[in-house]
């Protein structure tokens, strides 16, 4: 009987595999290896119970995203600790029986975003190389192996100024071919002073940054879809949810937009759908053309340029679907809405099927699988269901408590491998299936197309790699151009006429010697028609001071994250940096003057708050992730790390005078397994007091950053007379 | 008996109101969203028009009222569905409808605050209900100003003033009588939305600002703002403010005030952003007591996780006792949640002797739904989608009733039945009384945020996008 009942599936399986290049072992990324949440496996459980049935595993950890589940292993990342103690953690265990392998812990820095947050970015895992990717809350940017060595990393805040809001919505990267992909709000310097949603694609082996596009226009909100590749009408098109309220689609080798779909007066959350030619997309905010709150759309996405008008071919309205992401089978189009419904429509026509209730609050995506519906609700609930073409039924739903009763978060969704259902909760990973059934990690590797231009192909895109450098001042970088044709397939490395903007170095043909000094420019490569840039942000050395005196007025330091923010001003005779309130948006912000790998070094800096009407500043610096900061309002001093949680800060009554200048300075030293933290502030007229006016010891250092500057400025701040050694 | 009751508190508002007709969030001072009115419908079908008696078209999010003021409605909502051609894009819109037949008279769109969502969320237009008094409205706008608006706009042909320079005076446009700005006048600075409905009490306004943390949530920009001001209703000067929740400000501060007489002496009670509730007196602003409405182990934590918990919902004042329960930011989800019954004749800090009876714990989950009580049985619903009946007195509990969908708006009380709409656009009708009765459901197409109002035997709904005007064979 077990037998015949098996020998089913795996036919089934066989002839799969013969016609897909997908995997349906493990499970590399949120959505699956289809990337739409669907899975081929089959033998699955159809009922279970925290107490044990059909429970084959469970393991400690507090998760809030999808697991990935790659050569035999799940990996998982979410958050651990308590107090002081609190940090972000990468983990992998193994997939048979749920044994810990090995744990990656990391700070959280420079974010308000809480603890309870942090880990809602899902990892994504490469099938060829098996390295897994994170996005820390910080904006760490992670390349682990599969034993949880760091290949690479980059500090995607203090190294191209990106942006996270208080909400903990973070972007999940995506991997093809030889790019890993991640997307962020970000402002910056040069081109990239505007706030945007941006792409960087970096080398996944190098971690170097290959292109970045910024299809969309001004962000309406810190979002969190995950893009999808797929082919469509003969181009490889990376397509993800923009801030900006459109559904963008890049080539992905080059991030040149093919077209854009406006759909909503808010971000997107969501990730699209792929099926064949259409690109299903949904949202739960303002449509642009009526009052309707929420909306479906299946695109034909064989367009280019601005298909809003032109290429929606139905929509379903009033669905308030604006965080889980659909999933299309067999011609059926499926979405959770924001209050847990499932909605059953028929894909070609949009016509409604059935709705079915799981919960009250939807955040987590369904994965169909075996004929079922494995679908996550926030409040620790999976409902297991049974589609029909007129209705649904539940065959089990079961709830995750936490220890005191109330139920366990669950934001991630289903991932299905190896027959099995891993799920990742704030009360833990579970494993479920049946128990009877062997363990058999199937395994098949990655085959990405590579496709290559033809021979006679003409060139239409050129690219530079690295597209951006941000280095310290003296080095040597060699550039690369690279072109493509117009389907964004590479031709190969091309010979280029290098030019160079701005004061940031020499060039050599395609080699750059860095500056002495910093600034930020451009290098430029022609070859025929077409033309590439890339940006160069020579940073500060490790020993710098600063007077802005040979700054012009109204220009700011090419510093991260400094271009909207700061500028240079005349004040009787003395040039000095000032951070005024802002006049659209956020008062607070941070800049970075050194690279990320910076440590052991001390700052200090001259500033002044003023006072508008009741309002006052609180201003500081920042040295190895640590911000100093004097408070205004409450006239305290304060060291801390992560100003949601303050989990290792101090902080102490502190009398200080607006409109009258001041000396801070600050230092980090490495004890051991401990850092010490100390700052002083004196007048700025008075001779420098002995003792440190604030010291702290965190147990869990920052080994290095970015020194900075940190201003919120509901009245003026002023800084001069800056040094870093 | 009954009808005495009624004539007595109609003569009451009379007397407060000093002749004129005055409406408010909630109905009353004491917010005690309960009515006298009969005939009102069970069942309507949006699909067949059957009771469907006019709808009228609103924004895409729609928190504020409906409000019936005389021969209108006013409801809050967004710009979305940009009425008047000249103020395109998110703006904040308080609208007036003809009430007789839904015909749109004027409106009013606030531009957003440049500072952004921290201050003045996208799209989430003018939550604050009015307080209308004779002919004029007096709200909140999402630029955290307290406006007084002329109720007939600019059709009675009068611009009147002191602002008469009103930039668009179209017979769409509203007519601004004044204005007072809490950011500019008092340093506020609102956590997402200044959102509170007024109260007006002889002659004054008072409100909550909305004064809360930064974009950072831990940080307190403002402590020494006010947190709770009385305004002056002819003139629209501050009479006093109180920045009593100070720095202890756990996020936003949403709520409105209530009024009541408890222990001979009137009072104002302002539900603060630290999830006590504030007794003060309406000359003054002089506390008369405060109560903790979280259990002393109860502990915050940012990102919505924690046992302590803010005021969203609006106190209750009925037979000398003030009735509220704690809730917070619905994006905050789910969780354990109180309701308190409170003694208002005490003074000073009453947290240990004023309560007289709590329900809560894990019977009970957060809400930001205001509580109803009529002939001594108290309706509750909350944000998890259940409804509750309790006994006023004792806090003894009857049934519960599960909606399957979050609950925003407050139960309506009318006519032997109690209105509740939820998240999934459904109205549940209940039969009052101690026994559960399910007397039908309806669903209007789109999430309801607000709370029914009716008059004249007829049932007004807001939706996210629509009003609906319902009544029993279309009278």
């Amino acid at each position: 009987m077990s037998t015949s009942y098996k020998q089913i599936p795996f036919a089934t399986l066989i002839v799969l595999l013969s016609i897909s290049s997908a995997r349906s072992a493990d499970w590399p990324s949120w959505r699956g290896p289809a990337q739409n949440g669907v899975s081929s496996e089959t033998g699955l459980i159809a009922s279970w119970s925290t107490a044990g049935e059909n429970l084959i595993w469970h393991a400690e950890f507090i998760g809030r995203s999808t697991p990935v589940v790659l050569d035999g292993r799940v990996f998982v990342i979410g958050r651990r600790g308590e107090g002081i103690r609190q940090q972000g953690v990468v983990a992998a265990f193994d997939a048979e029986n749920g044994s810990l392998l090995w744990e990656h812990t990391y700070n959280i820095f420079h974010t308000t975003i809480p603890f309870n947050r942090v880990g809602w970015a899902s990892l994504v895992g490469d099938p060829e190389t098996g390295y897994i990717y994170a996005h820390s809350v910080s904006g760490l940017f992670l390349c682990l192996d599969r034993e949880g060595q760091i290949i690479w990393s980059r500090s995607l805040t203090e190294q191209f100024g990106r942006i996270s809001g208080y909400g903990g919505r973070v972007h999940t990267p995506v991997v093809d071919e030889d790019l890993v992909i991640i997307s962020y709000l970000s402002s910056n310097w040069g081109t990239h002073t505007p706030g945007r949603h941006r792409y960087f694609a970096f080398d996944k082996r190098t971690g170097e940054i290959v292109w970045i596009s910024t299809p969309g226009g001004r962000p309406l909100d810190t979002t969190y879809s995950v893009p999808v590749i797929a082919e469509i009408n003969g181009l490889r098109l990376l397509i993800g949810g923009n801030a900006d309220g459109s559904i963008y689609a890049m080539k992905v080798h080059t991030g040149e937009t093919v077209w854009g779909f406006k759909l909503s007066r808010r971000g997107i959350n969501t990730s699209v759908v792929v099926s064949g030619d259409k690109v299903y997309a949904a949202h739960s905010e303002e449509n642009l053309d009526n009052t309707a709150l929420g909306r479906v759309v299946c695109i034909d996405a064989t367009g280019q340029g601005d298909l809003t008008t032109t290429h929606e071919l139905w929509r379903y309205d009033g669905v308030f679907a604006g965080y889980s992401s659909p999933v299309v089978h067999d011609n059926r189009f499926y979405i959770i809405d924001n209050s847990a419904n499932i909605h059953a429509l028929d894909a070609t026509s949009g016509a409604v099927q059935w709705i079915h209730n799981i919960g009250t609050v939807g955040k987590g995506s369904p994965v169909f699988a075996d004929g079922r519906f494995y679908a996550p609700e926030v409040n620790g609930r999976l409902a297991i269901i049974a589609p029909d073409t007129q209705s649904a039924t539940t065959l089990d739903l079961e709830e995750i408590e936490m220890a005191d009763g109330r139920p366990a978060e669950f934001f991630g969704s289903p991932a299905i491998a190896y027959g099995r259902i891993y799920l990742s909760t704030e009360a833990g990973i579970y494993c479920l299936g049946d128990k009877s059934s062997p363990f058999k990690a199937e395994t098949t590797p990655a085959e990405y197309p590579r496709e290559k231009a033809p021979a006679d192909a003409i060139p239409t895109h050129l690219q530079i790699v690295p597209a951006e450098v941000v280095a310290q001042p003296g080095g040597q970088i060699e550039f690369q151009a690279r072109a493509y044709d117009d389907k964004g397939r590479l031709i190969g490395p091309v010979d280029a006429k290098w030019s160079l903007n701005g004061n940031v170095g020499t060039l050599s043909g395609n080699a750059l010697a860095m500056a002495d000094a910093p600034g930020g420019g451009q290098i430029s490569a022609t070859s025929g028609d077409l033309k590439a840039e890339a940006r160069i942000n020579v940073l500060p050395p490790p020993v710098y001071s600063e007077d802005f005196e040979n700054f012009a007025v109204d220009t700011t330091p090419v510093w991260v994250g400094a271009g909207s923010k700061f500028k240079v001003r005349d004040l009787d005779g003395n040039k000095v940096l000032v951070k005024p309130p802002a006049k659209r948006g956020l008062h607070r912000a941070n800049t970075y003057l050194g690279t990320s790998d910076m440590t052991g070094y001390t700052i200090q800096v001259d500033l002044l708050g003023n006072k508008k009407r009741r309002a006052l500043p609180d201003m500081g610096l920042i040295a190895n992730r640590y911000t100093l900061d004097m408070m205004g309002y409450h006239q305290h001093l304060q060291i801390r790390t992560w100003a949601a949680e303050l989990r290792m800060a101090k902080t102490i009554p502190f009398t200080w005078e607006t409109g009258v200048w001041y000396t801070m300075k600050m230092q980090v030293e490495l004890v051991g397994a401990s850092a010490l933290i100390r700052g002083k502030v004196w007048p700025r007229d008075e001779a420098e007091p002995a003792a440190w006016s604030i010291e702290v010891e965190d147990p869990l250092p920052n080994r290095t950053g970015s020194p900075g500057l940190y201003g919120y400025s509901p009245a003026e701040i002023f800084y001069d007379n800056l040094k870093v050694w | 008996m009954k009808t005495t009751i009624y004539s007595l508190c109609s003569i009451l508002v009379l007397l407060v109101s000093a002749g004129a007709e005055t409406a408010m969030w909630g109905g009353s001072p004491s917010r005690n969203q309960v009515s006298a009115e009969k005939n009102l419908p069970v069942s309507w079908d949006t699909e067949t028009g059957a009771n469907i008696k006019w709808t009228a078209e609103l924004g895409s999010q729609t928190y504020g009222g409906p409000l019936i003021v005389g021969d209108k409605i006013i409801v809050g909502t967004n710009n979305q569905a940009e009425r008047n051609p000249e103020h395109r894009g998110d703006r904040g819109v308080v609208m007036a409808f003809n009430r007789a037949d839904g015909t749109f008279l004027w409106q009013i769109a606030h531009p957003k605050l440049p500072a952004g969502r921290v201050n003045d969320w996208p799209q989430q237009g003018v939550c604050s209900t009015p307080y209308a008094e004779g002919d004029r409205l007096y709200y909140i706008s999402n630029q955290a100003e307290m406006v007084a608006l002329d109720t007939e706009g600019f059709l009675d042909g009068e611009n009147d003033g002191p602002i008469t320079d009103e930039e668009s005076t179209e017979s769409i446009d509203a007519d601004v009588i004044w204005t007072f700005d809490m950011i500019a006048e008092l340093d506020v600075f609102p956590h997402n939305l200044a959102t509170s409905s007024p109260l007006g009490i002889d002659g004054r306004l008072f409100a909550l600002t909305s004064n809360g943390v930064d974009e950072g949530h831990i940080h307190i920009p403002a402590p020494f703002a006010p947190s709770f001001i009385a305004l002056d209703q002819q003139s629209g000067e501050l009479i006093w403010d109180s920045s009593l929740p100070g720095d202890q400000i756990l996020h936003g501060q949403w709520a409105n005030p209530a009024y009541g007489v408890a222990g001979g002496r009137k009072q104002v009670i302002f539900p603060g952003g630290d999830g006590w509730l504030y007794s003060l007196t309406p000359d003054t602003g002089e506390l008369i007591w405060k109560f903790d409405c979280n259990p002393k182990d109860s502990v915050w934590e940012l990102g919505g996780r924690g046992t302590r918990n803010n005021i969203v919902s609006t106190p209750v004042f009925y037979e000398g006792k003030v009735y509220i329960a704690v809730g917070q930011d619905p994006e905050h989800g789910e969780g354990e949640g109180h309701l308190w019954a409170i003694d208002a004749s005490g003074k000073g800090d009453i947290t240990a002797t004023g309560a007289v009876w709590h329900f809560g714990n894990k019977d009970y989950h957060r809400t930001i739904s205001t509580v109803a009580i009529s002939d001594g049985l108290l309706y509750t619903a909350d944000l998890s989608g259940f409804v509750y009946c309790l006994d006023a007195q004792t806090g003894e509990h009857y049934w519960t009733h599960d909606t399957f969908a979050a609950i925003w708006g407050s139960p309506f009380v009318a006519d032997g039945k109690v209105y509740i709409g939820d998240e999934d656009g459904d109205i549940d009708v209940l039969k009052v009384g101690k026994k559960l009765e399910v007397l039908h459901e309806t669903n209007l197409g789109s999430a309801i945020y607000t709370t029914p109002v009716a008059r004249d035997g007829v049932l007004y709904i807001a939706s996210r996008n629509t009003l609906f005007a319902i009544a029993a064979d279309k009278q």
